[in-house]
């Protein structure tokens, strides 16, 4: 059977080219928008959960509603989670951890005082994790050896008249609920973009957090990076196998981004929506195509088919044969188009689509700033999907003229000179 | 043969292949509808987000003293320390056509206490009558009722209540620096709760009436900071900013106009962005009904080519044979914004009037300090309809020219003697 | 308050019977009016003005203090403020509010910008630890000013003391160790304020600057102003007095 389809179609060389062309345009535009569309995607929530707490956070619970230093990590909490990360089947996919210490206070100069949110960090851990250290617009990041140094805001040093080397004077209360003051000088100044931080956002070295407050190692977040959005269930899962004596006792609480940041979550899904309606309007066009051409191929052999049934074919045998030579053509012509689209999405965009053409400069997301390059990001999974969803359409395309088919009277075709 | 005219025939050859057309015709509807669809989609989509952002608190028009952002202090009050004719000013701004209606507004930066819990906040006074018409925040109201003019009533945030662990009916205590270097500090009711879902308004806002405010910061009953409006149409916003700028200038001097726009710009680039879009989804969905109809054209000139060859030999100008051609692209293409069009509207007005519930999807989210329910919302737009319709038409038309030119170029005499 | 508490304790040299200066170091003329006051009680009654380029006023207050842990403020007038009072007792802080007869406890980290709308910020307020620690202290001229004999100090913040000002510099009289002025300057040596003091007197036993001036150097014509009308010191209190209910109704 597939035999003769074959060679049916070659004969109709034309016709399925046609008919081919548009399910590989169809196919290519697929494999070109699926993978920009995920790379997207992958670029917000990278951002996102860069500039917040990672794929997944370790905190005390409680911190995520009070935000208050009273719910801090202990130290022994905090080695624990240091160790589990370290387990085996974690630790490969986890490609930065880094600690903060994290309380509200008050930030001085001789100019006045200002509301700010201090972060003691591991600069080393925070560089390689977040964006902020290349935000930098006077001066540098923090760096490993650096004790009384501050990396602040544009906002805030405006406001406080700060330059590099400036001091700065934190106030806050510590660990003991008393009010501890701390010096710092500024290194570094950055542009976030986002007001809220660059007006108040101070990072300074963990170790001089921790001795001004008091707080010994004692942390408020650890924040994880994954190297895939996507693990991030199944991580979280076995992290929390690793620590469930620790969650148990209630010093700890594994998160993963999506209860973090909700907003994000929502936003990659409308997106989704928005590009499978579009990919569904997309091959119901071109599935109205195939329709056409695949019947007026029927309807033009019905002389053929005719004799075909004369010489003994069933009817049911003809509409498979019909059948056959759809899916044929279409999961031909799917896997071409599918081949073509990553094709030229690898080729052409594999560095970055920029989008600047269409935006012209940075945004701000939910309070992330967005980059307008896209980067594709191909997954198997999405191959398949497009490959079945192809299918499909090749299926249901070519169910009615099968349908056609079988409905020949033999008769009749014969009849008529064509 | 007497020549019948060319767009009669040309409908009745789309019928003699009844099947082909309606299924050609089907694929265009589906580009119709596809298109006029993600544009209401993605107004509604817009809208939404902007309605949301700016109709929550900010409202989509705002006056101020010129020197009054970004610092906003206590003292900048629009007409500076002499005040202004708050009424005078407000009835100008609602009397500009695009302005549905206008408030005004004080702010003071104080503390929120209930005596053993104390919190920071923003105390807002605003008019309980004409804030409604405005903003929405108060219409957020979970528990109790809104503040009575004139009395010493506040409402708060979900919170902040939480965080003072108060309730309708308790008492509070705002305390805020005055205008006049004093403490201002008075005793109010908590007369009612709000949630809008943004934490940081319902953590940090308290809207009191703003008589009651300008008496706490010993400001005079003329001095006010801000006045807001709201627009019948977001995109209005700016002509009637410009308008206002020059109408209001003859009131007070100093004063600064802003819409939505410059206030918000991030909501700007997110429209932009959707507007990219726009372009790149109608230029794929055109490529393909283009590709539908020549495909069809062809395949249908092809098989009646016999057809062409007697009317060609019959004495037909080549040029009646095209426009046969092309009068049925012009008909098919007819036919498929009739049958596009009356799957699109009735579903539009339907989800209009009713949007469907997305929630199984997403849940509630902020973006922009928008609260973005999970609905489907679109919104009209006539002027895209009528413009996708005749661009289909035209689609259809030139899709259809090679097939045309072709049909009439087919040699008469090969084609009668054999195929 | 701590203000005053800490203000007289920076400059309050009360060495009245004026004892022999010229060999003790400046740390010592500095340290040995902080130590004095340390553990020391004190009572007095103020006035202070304040003028900004918005609005001027002036209050007038009853201040006790013990140490750098405790203190009361209670204002007497004017009549819309009076009663208005400041309880700081450790790190709690309560102001008692008499218009509506109610007292809201403030968390330190939600300290306003100034102090009482004056030109003193809660950092001089709040403060605790001695000028001493936080300072290096050296004579850098010592001579004749205006026809008086007088010291003047540097103090350069030690490298990792909790401070912002990049120096202050002082004025002392040779003959009675009172301050004249105090210069507040940032890291790059502009002037940022400056503090002079005025009217001494002797008050309790003791010669005290009366009337101190703080002016900022960006807003010429502002001013605040503090005016003692008496000061008694070990005075018989403790800290039992420091109560919330003193911080409502104090007799004395």
């Amino acid at each position: 059977m597939a035999r003769l389809a074959l060679r049916n179609l070659r004969r109709q060389v034309r016709r399925s080219v046609l008919t081919a062309a548009a399910m590989i345009v169809g196919g290519a535009l697929l494999m070109i928008s699926l993978p920009l569309g995920d790379g997207t995607h992958e670029d917000w929530i990278d951002s996102a959960v860069r500039m917040g707490s990672g794929h997944i956070a370790i905190q005390a619970p409680g911190y995520q509603a009070s935000r208050k230093i009273e719910d801090r990590l202990s130290d022994s909490a905090r080695r624990a989670a240091e160790v589990g990360l370290e387990a085996p089947g974690l630790r490969e996919h986890i490609v930065t951890v880094k600690p903060q210490l994290a309380v509200g206070g008050l930030a001085s100069s001789p100019t006045g005082a200002r509301p700010a949110q201090i972060v003691g960090v591991d600069p080393v851990a925070e560089a390689a994790f977040s964006i902020l250290d290349e935000k930098v617009v006077d001066g540098r990041y923090l760096e490993p050896d650096d004790r009384l140094a501050a990396y602040v805001g544009s906002g805030l040093a405006e406001g406080l008249e700060l330059r590099l080397g400036s001091r700065l004077v934190l106030t806050a209360q510590d660990a003991d609920g008393e009010i501890a003051g701390q010096l710092v000088r500024v290194v570094g100044i950055f542009r976030s973009g986002v007001p809220e931080i660059d007006q108040a956002l101070i990072h300074i070295p963990l170790s001089t957090a921790a001795s001004w407050l008091g707080s010994g190692g004692d942390v408020t977040t650890i924040a994880v990076l994954i190297d895939s959005s996507r693990r991030m269930p199944r991580i979280r899962r076995a992290l929390r196998r690793e620590l469930a004596g620790e969650i148990e006792a209630g010093s700890l609480t594994v998160m993963g981004w999506r209860e973090a940041m909700p907003e994000l979550d929502a936003a990659v899904k409308i997106d989704d929506l928005g590009n499978y309606m579009f990919q569904g309007i997309l091959f119901g066009i071109i599935a109205m195509g195939i329709v056409n051409t695949v019947l007026m191929s029927v309807m033009y052999r019905k002389r053929e088919f005719g004799l075909l049934q004369a010489l003994g074919l069933t009817p049911r045998q003809t509409g498979g044969l019909v059948m056959v030579e759809g899916l044929i053509l279409t999961t031909l012509s799917g896997i071409i188009g599918i081949s073509l689209g990553l094709f030229i999405t690898w080729f052409f965009w594999r560095d970055g689509l920029d989008f600047s053409f269409a935006w012209d400069e940075d945004w701000t997301f939910s309070g992330v700033v967005m980059d307008p390059v896209v980067i594709p990001y191909f997954r198997i999974a999405r191959v398949i999907q497009g490959l079945v969803f192809i299918l499909i359409v090749g299926v249901l395309a070519s169910l009615y003229p099968a349908f056609r088919a079988t409905r020949i009277d033999v008769a009749e075709a014969m009849k008529f000179e064509r | 043969m007497a020549s019948a005219p060319w767009w009669r025939i040309g409908w009745r050859n789309l019928g003699r292949n009844r099947r082909r057309t309606l299924i050609t015709a089907l694929g265009l509807a589906i580009g119709y509808f596809a298109v006029v669809f993600m544009v209401a989609w993605a107004e509604g989509l817009q809208s939404e987000m902007i309605e949301n952002g700016t109709g929550l608190l900010t409202g989509q028009l705002q006056v101020h003293a010129s020197d009054y952002r970004p610092e906003r202090k206590i003292y900048d009050t629009i007409g500076g320390r002499d005040g202004a004719d708050v009424e005078g000013l407000v009835r100008a701004v609602a009397a500009d056509p695009a302005i549905a209606a206008a408030t005004p507004r004080v702010y003071a930066g104080g503390l929120v206490s209930s005596g053993e819990a104390t919190t920071a906040g923003i105390l807002m006074g605003v008019d309980p009558q004409r804030e409604p018409d405005v903003s929405r925040i108060m219409r957020g109201l979970v528990r109790g009722r809104i503040p009575s003019a004139g009395a010493n009533e506040i409402m708060i945030g979900e919170e902040m209540a939480r965080q003072l662990d108060a309730d309708v009916g308790d008492e509070l205590i705002l305390v805020a620096p005055a205008a006049d270097g004093s403490l201002g500090n008075d005793l109010y009711t908590l007369a009612g709760v709000f949630r809008s879902g943004l934490a940081e308004l319902d953590g940090s806002y308290a809207l009191l009436p703003i008589g009651s405010l300008q008496t706490l910061v010993a400001l005079a009953p003329n001095r006010v900071h801000e006045i807001a409006a709201s627009t019948t149409d977001p995109w209005l916003a700016d002509e009637a900013a410009d308008r206002l700028a020059g109408a209001l200038a003859r009131l007070t001097r100093d004063l600064e106009v802003e819409p939505w726009t410059r206030l918000r710009p991030e909501m700007m680039e997110y429209v932009r962005l959707l507007e990219g879009w726009y372009v790149i989804v109608i230029i794929i969905v055109f490529a393909i009904a283009v590709f539908g109809v020549a495909n069809t054209m062809l395949m249908a000139t092809f098989e009646r080519r016999r057809e062409f060859a007697v009317m060609l030999a019959l004495g037909t100008t080549p040029w009646r044979v095209t426009s046969t051609v092309l009068a049925e692209a012009f008909s098919l293409g007819l036919v498929s914004l009739l049958v596009g069009g009356a799957v699109t509207f009735p579903l539009l007005v339907w989800w209009h009037n009713a949007p469907p519930d997305l929630s199984w999807l997403y849940g509630d989210f902020t973006m922009f300090g928008a609260l973005v329910r999970p609905v489907l919302r679109v919104e009209y737009n006539a002027e895209m309809a009528v413009r996708t319709a005749v661009a289909l038409l035209l689609t259809a038309v030139l899709a259809s020219l090679y097939p045309a030119a072709r049909a009439a170029r087919v040699p008469p005499a090969d084609t009668l003697s054999g195929l | 308050m701590t203000r005053t508490r800490r203000l007289l304790a920076a400059f309050l040299l009360v060495l009245v019977p004026t004892a022999a200066h010229g060999q003790e170091s400046a740390r010592d003329i500095i340290d040995q009016v902080d130590r004095i006051l340390r553990g020391e009680s004190s009572h007095g009654i103020a006035t202070m003005e304040v003028v900004t380029e918005n609005w001027e006023r002036s209050i007038t207050m009853e201040v006790w203090s013990l140490g750098t842990e405790y203190a009361l403020v209670r204002i007497t007038a004017p009549r819309s403020e009076e009663g208005m009072a400041t309880l700081k007792a450790g790190d709690d802080i309560w102001n008692y509010l008499p218009r509506v007869d109610r007292t809201i406890k403030i968390p330190a980290s939600l300290m306003m910008g100034s102090w009482m709308g004056s030109h003193f910020t809660n950092d001089d307020i709040v403060k605790e630890s001695r000028l001493i620690e936080d300072y290096d202290i050296d004579y850098s001229f010592e001579g004749e000013r205006d026809g008086v004999e007088v010291w003047e100090f540097l103090l350069t913040p030690k490298p990792e003391a909790a401070v912002v000002w990049g120096r202050i510099e002082y004025q002392v009289r040779k003959h009675d160790l009172m301050p004249t002025w105090a210069r507040y300057y940032d890291e790059d040596g502009e002037l940022v304020r400056t503090l002079t003091f005025s009217d001494f007197r002797v008050m309790s036993g003791r010669l005290v600057p009366a009337v101190m001036d703080l002016r900022p150097q960006d807003k010429p014509g502002e001013r605040t102003k503090v005016r003692y009308g008496s000061l008694e010191f070990d005075i018989d209190i403790g800290r039992s007095f420091f109560s919330l209910r003193a911080l409502r109704s104090v007799r004395r």
